[in-house]
């Protein structure tokens, strides 16, 4: 399944997305484009020091929105999964 | 009474929100010799993955019973095309709604502590069949954990009281549990899988909060703070 499709079938879901330069990113998916998916980090699950999630400002590949979240282009992912938490 | 933590797995709608998750119930499970005309009760069932489990792996006769109303919705909606297999009903394990002596098999994951303890235990023991068992996977406190530990704690799940292994067999022997097992598990707490999720729209930003306030406290503190899982017979 392409990284699109993949981006579609966990929308609304928290996801942890790692980049090809390493990266690791939490988020819930707020947004999906052709080029870019949208996730609002630093709430929900997220917060596991997997990642610094910072404002996108100054990475390459990143893009800044209003209520989105942050944007990672497509071809920067090398993957997508639901994260795993600790409940009790 | 209500429980923000609980509202939280609710309205997020996470299937497994245990420790260990989904994985360690059906590696739990699977051991277990549940034959089809036995009945079992899914005591906190949630959102009922584990009650469906049940019905699909041994076909066998399943009651599934959360006191929380979104979960109860969501447990419906996940057997609402095979509604034979579980029966879903509203209900609170402090004051079970069930005859002395109906069930062979009882799970609860991660409910008692969210409840009196002493009382759910003595219900669970009332509605179990005298020749039934219970398995139970609980918080457990590791260690002698400080007294501000122990309020940041209960007030961030809502609970009263953080027992201990030894706490736990007590109180279990006090409800009338004569033989009681632990099952060799990891006790430290293990991720859950978040792969089974149901969430509501639009989920108050509290709740988001409170998810925080809760990896925070599990990143900090998950040494001091375990689980147990008990299997127990009369």
């Amino acid at each position: 399944m392409s990284i699109y499709n993949q981006c579609c079938n966990h929308h609304g879901k928290i996801v942890r997305i790692t980049c090809h330069d390493g990266r690791v990113h939490v988020g819930r998916i707020t947004r999906v484009e052709r080029d870019m998916v949208w996730i609002q980090p630093n709430r929900g699950l997220g917060g596991f020091g997997l990642g610094f999630f910072g404002d996108g400002f100054g990475f390459g590949g990143f893009r800044t929105g209003f209520g989105t979240g942050f944007g990672i282009a497509l071809g920067a992912i090398a993957g997508i999964a639901l994260v795993s938490a600790f409940f009790w | 009474m209500s429980n923000a933590y609980l509202d939280l797995l609710a309205y997020f709608g996470i299937g497994g929100a245990h420790p260990g998750g989904f994985n360690l119930t059906q590696t739990i499970l699977e051991d277990e010799n549940i034959q089809l005309s036995e009945s079992v009760l899914d005591v906190g069932c949630g959102t009922g993955q584990t009650s469906a489990f049940l019905a699909k792996r041994f076909n066998c006769q399943v009651t599934a019973i959360d006191k929380h109303p979104i979960m109860i919705e969501k447990a419906v909606e996940r057997f609402k095309n095979n509604p034979a297999s579980v029966k879903v009903v509203e209900g609170d394990a402090e004051c079970l709604n069930f005859e002395d002596d109906s069930f062979d098999f009882i799970i609860a994951e991660s409910v008692i502590v969210f409840t009196d303890i002493e009382k759910t235990l003595h219900e669970l023991a009332r509605v179990m069949k005298s020749n039934g068992r219970i398995i139970l996977l609980e918080m457990t406190a590791e260690k002698n954990l400080s007294k501000e530990l122990q309020r940041t704690v209960c007030n961030l799940y809502g609970i009263k009281e953080i027992l201990s292994e030894e706490e736990w067999r007590v109180k279990l022997q006090q409800a009338g549990f004569t033989r009681i097992e632990i099952i060799d598990t990891p006790s430290e707490l293990s991720p859950s899988e978040v792969d089974d999720i149901n969430q509501s729209d639009n989920i108050k930003k509290e709740l988001f909060d409170l998810l925080e306030e809760h990896n925070e406290l599990i990143t900090h503190y998950r040494h001091f703070i375990g689980y147990r899982a008990f299997k127990c017979y009369f």
